[in-house]
């Protein structure tokens, strides 16, 4: 009767830890199902568009959480981002928008870690706070900066290849914004797991004080984090225009939100210290799975905000039980 | 005294009361602009604009006093708004309304239950709350603004009593009840004591979880009777005025003096700073600055708040 | 059950509880007589405040039986306890610090006292019965300790407690301020109130109280009338064990001065300066909140200083913060290892290796071999008890947890090292691996500055030993030669220096 009891009980934990999981896969077997439509070659290359700007916000994002912080500010950093890259392929040539454009992300990043360990900010609270006020100013300077317009590929003359390989080329077999991803992940994952930096981040989400008092630059980790998370989002804003070559000043509404949920998801704790880039993978191809299943069976695109919403509830509420 | 003494003093009153310095600050400047700003017309008009404001703060203090926060006000009062209108189609107004204000103590039921019961993290989940909402809001509407049917409804906000605009009475009447509740009923001062000390609290035989979860509760009913309010203000119910209001309420709130540590500040105190927020949409209205300008100056408003909130929290701590 | 009064206010039997690794209570009986004033003493660790928190309701007893003014008590809470009429006052006050005096004492009886006007009538009243004078306006958190103290005995008061047990009354006040509180508990006992006086002050336990217990190792030793105890008999039964078999004994490996700190202030330290040699292990001894814990913090940088010089081998260093304090040779263990010095969720292996990342990094790169020996190593040599080095330090006892972060020090091997609390919540058999350890390390030459509440540690394994009094040097102690209350009044701030 005992051992019945434990493996119910192993059994119930397990589901627990993978209750998204199997959700969102029975999602997925419904969907296949009702809507055979989900396995054609053209989703499937849908799926791979959607999964690139994501993920590489979402890589970010998941460092800033391991670091015990979060992160709000994405959205803004997109938005600006996006609209001076676009407009500075004209007058100043591709490859310097493109570097210009990842600086700025690094920018936005270094801004937010200042704000934070300036004011003293130690809690993901006031963390979310601060960056949430920064995504309205980042956002609005966009908005200045762009006069509130949209920037299309065929308004430019000036060759921006590199940014339609980005969006639509191939290397083989592979899209080069999938090999871009590859490589980013291989690095970040190297960092996060197997340098000293990567575990004083850890050891920084983990117990700040602890780290502290144990020799650990926890500053210096705070500013990796958000620079990682600015720099992620700068890649994701360039790969997301370049994929539907227009620049919008409020092209990165709703990727805070998707990235949070992509990380909760993959099973990173939002309580900071443990987690991991690939998890975190897994969770951006589970939300994006989520969308594109909701799309075919003709969820309109708010429903589909509410869920999110209701399963970013969920996951925290699980995440919150699981840490307990 | 000495002289850093002084200083220091000076310095820790201009602190306490920096929403009333913004606001004489403003009042100030605005005496040298060649606006109206001064008229009576558009005095009563900004009180009139910053009333929703107002009671969107009352309902968020009860949650912030007791050491919590309620960052789905913006959801729920856009759907608040939205299902009012939608009801007013086949019921009469004051049952409609009751529903809607229904639907807030709900939600605000839902978000004590995570949050005090669950123990869940405030911020990020009725963050999530304020999206699921939003969302939910974006689907009754297709995203168009829905217009009301009914013309009495929009004399709600946009009548007046002998010269005062219903807004304002309506938004005085909430201060009131608001006040009384929080200064002067064991559940407000109950609230006091569990966001100044949980574990005292706890010992004193208060019941915590109860107590909490009520406050969650107020701030729903306030987030979606301010949701009514504004649909008939603008007589359409629209999913966009959601976006960033909990972000304005709530720092806003800080400003006036009721902290996120919780157990400092009050109703008062919170009025105090969502009128610097309403002043300063109206001077920037009268100063025709552009709207992008705008959303910058409140955005970089906002953090400069919170991060002087947390430089406070900071300075507290490290004393030496 | 009896319907005659019985004599006794309070009678515990047989109580005992337990923490993980550690046995606070080993059947405790205690018979507390009606209208006197019974005292308590013991060192820190003896039990007394497990036994107030079980008393008040704070924590629940494992057995035994509680009898307080007739009633069997079973599962109780700490507001029902008050109800009851026992009222607790304790060292760390329980009030809330952003609510006014009246509405502290009457926490969560608003209604009761019909709103604000009421309450602050009645706290104004209760506060003139004991002869403060304090506003009830007044936000607690703007009070010094003793009116603080006087709103804790307003508010018990305002229960009609019958009982009522003070802790470490006395340890904040003035001599003013104590001759208030003599006259409130003189009032007190006057009106039929009982009180149980918790003190370590013997002075005042022979002024106050008419009977004494003395505890010791979670045991109640001893309990007699006042007049039947000598102070000697009583500071012998408080820590007079056996010590010889406690403690390995004390290294002899003094050398040079290693360590010279000078003047440090901060705005509860003034200063504060002191040597440290080789080879030495010196104590800081002190009340709790008498700034032992705030001299080693600022000397590891973990703090921030008004002004200090520190010294190393005749070098200056400047230290800003705990990186150039380890980097100086400083290891540190903190006092509260749960919230300060372990990461919970993280296995040993990560705990273990937490201050040593450099040792085992290369080109930036951690190498996980190299710190897999690192863990081991220290796993080995300071016999830690875990399933595996992966496993979570959470599930460890308080001795290995304990172990761990000394190990995670030893890998640096620091010149000076700072421990503070190092035996708290461990077991006894832990805690001598731990003074054996100690001792090895001062006998290498490593010189360790302890901080420990339990006297009788401080005094065993100290080779000197420092006494800190309201964030000063009271006084500089051989505690192989100085008798044990000479040290603890310096510690009270009683009496002057002497080597």
């Amino acid at each position: 009767m005992e051992e019945k009891k434990s493996v119910l009980k192993a059994g119930a934990s397990l589901l627990r830890d993978y209750l998204v999981l199997v959700m969102i896969a029975f999602l997925v077997l419904i969907t296949a199902i009702i809507e055979p439509k989900f396995l054609s070659g053209s989703n499937l290359v849908n799926i791979m568009r959607q999964f690139g700007p994501l993920v590489m916000v979402s890589l970010g994002m998941t460092f800033v959480i391991i670091g015990g912080f979060i992160d709000l500010s994405v959205a803004g950093t997109i938005n600006l981002v996006a609209v001076v890259t676009i407009s500075l392929i004209q007058p100043m040539g591709q490859l310097p928008a493109l570097l210009i454009g990842l600086a700025l992300g690094i920018v936005c990043g270094a801004l937010n870690s200042i704000l934070i360990l300036s004011s003293g900010a130690l809690t993901q609270a006031e963390a979310l706070f601060l960056t949430f006020g920064m995504s309205t100013v980042y956002s609005a300077i966009a908005l200045l900066y762009s006069h509130g317009s949209t920037m299309h590929f065929w308004d430019i003359s000036a060759s921006k290849s590199i940014f339609e390989s980005i969006g639509s080329g191939n290397i083989g077999f592979f899209s080069v914004s999938f090999v871009i991803f590859l490589v980013l992940l291989a690095i970040l994952w190297v960092f996060q797991s197997k340098t000293a930096e990567g575990r004083a981040i850890c050891l920084t989400g983990g117990n700040k004080t602890a780290a502290r008092l144990s020799g650990i630059q926890v500053s210096r980790s705070i500013i990796e984090i958000y620079v990682i998370g600015g720099f992620m989002a700068a890649v994701g804003a360039i790969v997301l225009f370049s994929r539907i070559t227009t620049a919008a000043p409020v092209i990165g509404a709703g990727y805070e939100t998707s990235a949070i949920l992509a990380v909760v998801v993959g099973g990173t704790t939002l309580k900071g210290g443990k987690g991991s880039v690939l998890r975190t993978v897994m969770g951006v191809l589970l939300v994006v799975l989520m969308s594109n299943c909701l799309d075919l069976l003709g969820v309109s695109s708010y429903m589909q905000y509410a869920v999110k919403g209701a399963i970013l509830m969920f996951a925290i509420w699980l995440d919150n039980r699981k840490q307990a | 005294m000495s002289k850093s003494g002084i200083l220091t003093s000076i310095y820790k009153a201009l602190t306490k009361q920096k929403a009333f310095i913004a606001l004489i600050i403003m009042m100030i400047g605005m005496l040298f602009s060649k606006t109206n700003f001064y008229s009576a017309y558009n005095l009563l008009d900004m009180l009139n604009s910053t009333s929703i404001l107002l009671i969107l703060a009352f309902g968020v203090t009860f949650t912030i006093i007791s050491g919590g926060c309620d960052l789905s006000i913006g959801g729920n009062l856009v759907v608040a708004g939205i299902l009012a209108i939608k009801l007013l189609d086949v019921m009469p107004i004051w049952l409609a309304i009751l529903i809607a204000v229904l639907f807030g103590a709900v939600v605000g039921f839902i978000n004590g239950f995570l949050v005090v019961q669950q123990k869940t993290e405030p911020f990020i989940i009725t963050l999530g709350m304020g999206l699921l909402l939003t969302g939910v809001a974006q689907q009754l509407t297709d995203a168009h603004p829905l217009p009301a049917k009914n013309p009495n409804f929009m004399m709600i906000s946009n009548g007046d009593f002998h010269g005062i605009p219903n807004l304002v009475i309506i938004m005085l009447v909430c201060f009131g009840i608001s006040y009384w509740i929080m200064r002067y009923t064991q559940f407000g001062r109950n609230l006091y004591a569990i966001g100044g000390d949980y574990e005292v609290a706890r010992y004193s035989g208060i019941n915590v979880i109860r107590t909490k979860w009520i406050g969650f509760v107020l701030s729903g009913v306030a987030a979606a009777l301010a949701g009514v309010l504004l649909s008939s203000k603008l007589n359409t119910g629209s999913p966009v005025y959601g976006e960033t209001t909990a972000l304005v309420v709530n720092c806003g709130v800080v400003v006036g003096g009721t902290s996120f540590a919780g157990g400092i500040g009050g109703i008062p105190q919170s009025g105090l700073g969502l009128l610097v927020f309403g002043m300063l949409d109206n001077v920037m209205n009268m100063l025709e600055i552009t709207s992008y300008y705008q959303v910058l100056l409140k955005g970089a408003a906002i953090v400069a708040i919170i991060w002087m909130d947390c430089f406070a929290n900071k300075r507290k701590r490290e004393a030496v | 059950m009896d319907t005659v009064q019985s004599e006794y206010i309070l009678s515990i039997k047989d109580v005992s509880k337990s923490f993980p690794g550690v046995k606070a209570l080993d059947r405790v009986s205690l018979d507390v007589k009606r209208g006197i004033v019974h005292g308590i003493v013991g060192e820190n660790g003896a039990g007394k405040s497990t036994l107030m928190k079980i008393l008040s309701g704070v924590y629940q007893k494992d057995s035994g039986t509680i009898i307080f003014d007739g009633q069997i008590i079973e599962h109780t809470t700490p507001h029902e306890s008050m109800k009851r009429g026992l009222a607790i006052i304790y060292q760390e006050l329980n009030l809330v610090n952003t609510m006014s005096v009246g509405e502290n004492i009457f926490l969560g009886r608003f209604r009761e006292m019909k709103g604000m006007r009421g309450t602050h009538a009645k706290a104004k009243e209760l506060l003139d019965n004991i002869g403060s004078k304090v506003s009830t306006t007044k936000l607690v958190s703007d009070l010094s300790v003793s009116e603080k103290q006087m709103v804790e005995i307003a508010k018990a008061l305002s229960f009609k407690s019958k009982l009522i047990i003070m802790d470490e009354p006395s340890s904040s006040l003035t001599n003013e301020e104590m001759v208030e509180l003599a006259k409130i508990i003189r009032q007190l006992k006057a009106q039929g109130i009982s009180i149980i006086y918790i003190s370590h002050k013997l002075d005042e336990i022979f002024e106050f109280c008419d009977i004494v217990s003395v505890m010791r190792d979670g045991h109640v030793i001893d309990t007699k009338p006042k007049p039947e105890f000598t102070r000697n008999e009583l500071i012998m039964k408080m820590i007079g064990r056996t010590i010889e078999k406690e403690y390995p004994g004390r290294s002899r490996n003094v050398g040079d001065i290693l360590l010279d700190v000078r003047s440090i202030n901060t705005r509860k330290l003034h200063n504060v300066s002191f040597t440290l040699r080789k080879g030495e292990i010196l104590g800081l001894v002190g009340l709790v909140g008498a700034g032992r814990t705030e001299i080693v913090r600022a000397l590891f940088g973990a703090d921030k200083v008004k002004s200090h010089q520190v010294f190393i081998d005749g070098n200056q260093v400047h230290i800003r913060n705990p990186k150039d304090a380890i980097d100086a040779g400083f290891g540190f263990i903190p006092e509260d290892r749960k919230i300060q010095g372990l990461v919970l969720p993280f296995s040993v292996e990560s705990n273990i290796s937490m201050a040593s990342i450099p040792k085992f990094t290369k080109l930036g790169f951690i190498q996980k071999s190299l710190e897999k020996n690192i863990a081991a190593q220290q796993i080995k040599s300071l016999s830690i008890k875990t399933p595996s080095t992966r496993t979570a330090v959470n599930n460890l006892s308080g001795g290995n947890q304990q172990k761990c972060i000394v190990g995670r020090w030893l890998e640096i091997s620091p010149k000076i090292f700072i421990m503070d609390e190092p035996t708290r919540g461990i077991d006894v058999g832990a805690k001598y691996e731990i003074y054996t350890l100690m001792k090895e390390i001062a006998e290498k030459g490593g010189a360790i500055i302890l901080i420990s509440s339990e006297l009788p540690e401080v005094l065993n394994m100290s080779n000197r030993v420092l006494t800190i009094f309201e964030g000063r040097i009271t006084g500089e102690f051989n505690p192989e030669t100085t008798p044990a209350d000479r040290i603890m009044s310096a510690a009270l701030g009683i009496v002057g220096r002497e080597s």
